[in-house]
């Protein structure tokens, strides 16, 4: 219960959180030429590459542009990647902060993901060009999409804040976690749509008597979910599909406390061991 | 009201590098073979520490190099947590462990304060307050929109000052940082402080390395010794207590075993050694007192015309004197076998301290040097608490001199 208390007391610290994310953003693109563009440079890259090799292998995208579909897949996804591969680093990053002065150290994981919270927006006015090239508009559904965002806030966090706690005692975590992630891609439904697995496990029992429960394996990725509810919500015009979304967001409500457990307790040796 | 309260407190350090891979498959490896695995080393950096302030103290931390003064100050700003016993603070502790610490390099001197007054809690609207003054104080008004990088290294210490002294915390910890900037900032600093201290009757706690900081500044001091408080008092009585045992620690670590030193032509030092004028040996002197320095030595082959010299110099090898046989020792040749040189001085003019003698001896037909040694005998000069020389401040050397009013 004293974790909980602790996030709340969070609150206590949102100037602090609003000047931080400030700070990061402000000092990323300062020096950076090209600026804020960069952002939109990784999600629209890996949109082409996709769109080029479904050209030869061929994927069944259903009535929504491919391009598009991937694109939206995408936010989300690169959200969740970056999220996590700055805020693993993000309390040895502020090592000179951590042994100077104190204030609840899960504020560094926590400013990591807001400060992606910039790229999530300037993604989502690219994905709304893109929309409007291909002839698509936002519909009322769209109105999910605040809850969703917190949803993805929250599976970041919960990787995020194990991750930078273990990453101060060993360094390995930094190396390891984003290779690690970088393979959940592929069993995100991002290269591919949800349907095609669906289509496979579900409906051609592809895997025989396991079809079932591999596909539930499937969806404890929290990311499944939440890249299919993105779609549904922006392109097709449906609400979220629950049942796609409950089982990752049950392993979502279980690691998370768990991970913010552990890093509050790892906290107190922080400015020991950095 | 109580502002600081320090209960039973330990914190305990590993040692050592953190547990890899390689050790924890060594100590499995031990425990299977039925060997104790190794366990990294523990060290106390402070050990059941007591003590409280009440608000309105200011404190003074001192204690040589390792005595905890630092790690006792990071628990108490929260920054790490002891690994026993309670410590209770009331108030916001603005901490200044380093100067600058949080300034962000990309940032301008003006988001800077920002971030840094966020940093230490303080809320929007007041921080707009502070930034004139904090711009103000610290003399980079022209430079506000320049990022901190392209400062120098005086403008980010004052700027890192100016911040935390203008957040209006409830408790100051101060570490080693009033030496920042040039004389004319220092001196602004030294104001800015007594201003706290006197005026706004905030909690201080100092730690310094600079005793007549903390005489001035401090009215209550504690003293560290391998984590732990050995004295606790009035500053004038803890500072003397810490003069007392950081003498007696250089003394103790001045070796009996002679520093480096050459020699040839069979020539050996037998001793050297500091004694009164009857032949009392001697390790301390009193300022002002008449010494010999005897020059025991045996010499395997006759020695032509000797000449000594001794010399003496500070711990870190300032030479500050030297004084040679020239024209008082006239023998044309000494022969094999042991003999003694000896040198009267009538008055030690030096400040109190720990202090090393030198020595040199040359001979021959063509004068060579036959003996030549740095370091060989240290002593310690005590004197009266006027003539006491606060971090070579005062000079190395007494005068002999008086002072008299006239009308």
């Amino acid at each position: 219960m004293s974790h909980v208390k602790a996030a709340l007391r969070l609150w206590d610290y949102r100037e602090l959180l609003s000047t931080l994310v400030w700070k990061e953003i402000v000092v990323r693109y300062k020096q950076a030429y090209l600026g804020i563009a960069w952002t939109v440079l990784k999600p629209v890259m890996l949109m082409l590459v996709f769109t080029l090799m479904r050209s030869f292998i061929g994927i069944d995208s259903g009535s929504i542009p491919y391009p598009v579909l991937t694109f939206t897949a995408l936010i989300p996804w690169v959200f969740f990647q970056e999220g996590v591969a700055l805020g693993v680093n993000s309390i040895v990053l502020n090592a000179g902060l951590v042994k100077k002065i104190y204030f609840p150290r899960e504020v560094f994981p926590l400013v990591s993901v807001l400060t992606k919270m910039v790229e999530f927006c300037v993604d989502f006015a690219v994905l709304l060009g893109l929309m409007a090239w291909y002839g698509l508009s936002l519909t009322t559904q769209a109105a999910w999409l605040p809850l969703l965002l917190a949803y993805l806030v929250l599976t970041t966090l919960a990787v995020n804040l194990a991750g930078a706690a273990l990453n101060v005692f060993y360094r390995d975590v930094s190396q390891f976690l984003p290779v690690a992630i970088s393979l959940v891609m592929y069993a995100s439904p991002i290269i591919y749509p949800l349907s095609l697995v669906k289509r496979v496990l579900l409906v051609s029992q592809a895997a025989g008597v396991h079809s079932d429960l591999l596909y539930f394996l499937y969806t404890l990725n929290p990311l499944v979910g939440i890249v299919d509810a993105f779609q549904s919500v922006l392109l097709r015009n449906q609400p979220p599909d629950f049942s796609v979304i409950w089982p990752g967001a049950l392993f979502v409500a279980m690691l998370l406390p768990a991970s913010y457990e552990y890093f509050k307790r790892a906290e107190h040796s922080f400015a020991d061991v950095i | 009201m109580t502002a600081i309260e320090v209960v039973a407190m330990t914190k305990e350090f590993q040692l050592g590098q953190i547990v890899t891979l390689k050790q924890s498959v060594s100590n499995v490896l031990r425990t299977v073979t039925g060997r104790t695995p190794e366990k990294p080393e523990r060290f106390k950096a402070l050990d059941n520490i007591d003590f409280s302030v009440q608000s309105g103290e200011v404190v003074g931390i001192i204690g040589s190099n390792g005595a905890g003064k630092s790690t006792l100050l990071k628990i108490l700003s929260g920054i790490t947590a002891p690994s026993a016993g309670a410590v209770r603070v009331r108030g916001r502790v603005a901490p200044l462990i380093e100067v600058g610490a949080g300034l962000h390099h990309e940032l301008t001197g003006r988001e800077n304060i920002y971030l840094n007054a966020s940093i230490l809690g303080v809320p929007r609207r007041k921080i707009e307050k502070l930034v004139d003054p904090i711009l103000e104080f610290s003399e980079i008004r022209p430079f506000e929109d320049t990022p901190v990088k392209k400062y120098s290294s005086g403008m980010k210490v004052r700027l890192g000052f100016a911040i935390a002294t203008n957040i209006e915390a409830d408790i100051l910890i101060v570490d080693e940082v009033l030496a920042v900037g040039d004389i004319a900032f220092q001196r602004k600093c030294f104001d800015k402080m007594e201003d706290l201290i006197l005026n706004q009757k905030k909690t201080v706690l100092l730690v310094s390395h600079n005793i007549r900081q903390v005489q001035r500044i401090c009215t209550r001091v504690l003293l560290f010794e391998y984590g732990k408080i050995v004295a606790d008092g009035p500053t004038q009585e803890v500072c003397q207590t810490f003069f007392e045992q950081s003498d007696r620690i250089i003394y103790d670590r001045a070796s009996p075993v002679w520093g480096d030193f050459e020699s040839s032509d069979g020539f050996e030092l037998l001793s050297l050694s500091m004694t009164t004028p009857d032949g009392q040996p001697l390790r301390r002197v009193h300022a002002n007192e008449p010494v010999e320095i005897r020059i025991l030595y045996r010499n395997g082959n006759p020695l032509v015309r000797p000449k000594f010299g001794i010399g003496v110099h500070t711990s870190d090898f300032l030479y500050l004197t030297t004084y040679d046989s020239r024209d008082e020792i006239w023998i044309d040749e000494v022969g094999p076998g042991e003999h003694e040189a000896v040198c009267r001085i009538s008055r030690i003019p030096f400040t109190p301290g720990i202090y090393s003698l030198r020595l040199g001896v040359s001979g021959g037909g063509v004068e060579k040097r036959i003996f030549y040694g740095e370091n060989l005998l240290n002593f310690q000069v005590q004197g009266d608490e006027r003539h006491r020389n606060v971090s070579g401040s005062e000079g190395l050397v007494l005068l002999d001199a008086t002072w008299r009013q006239l009308a």
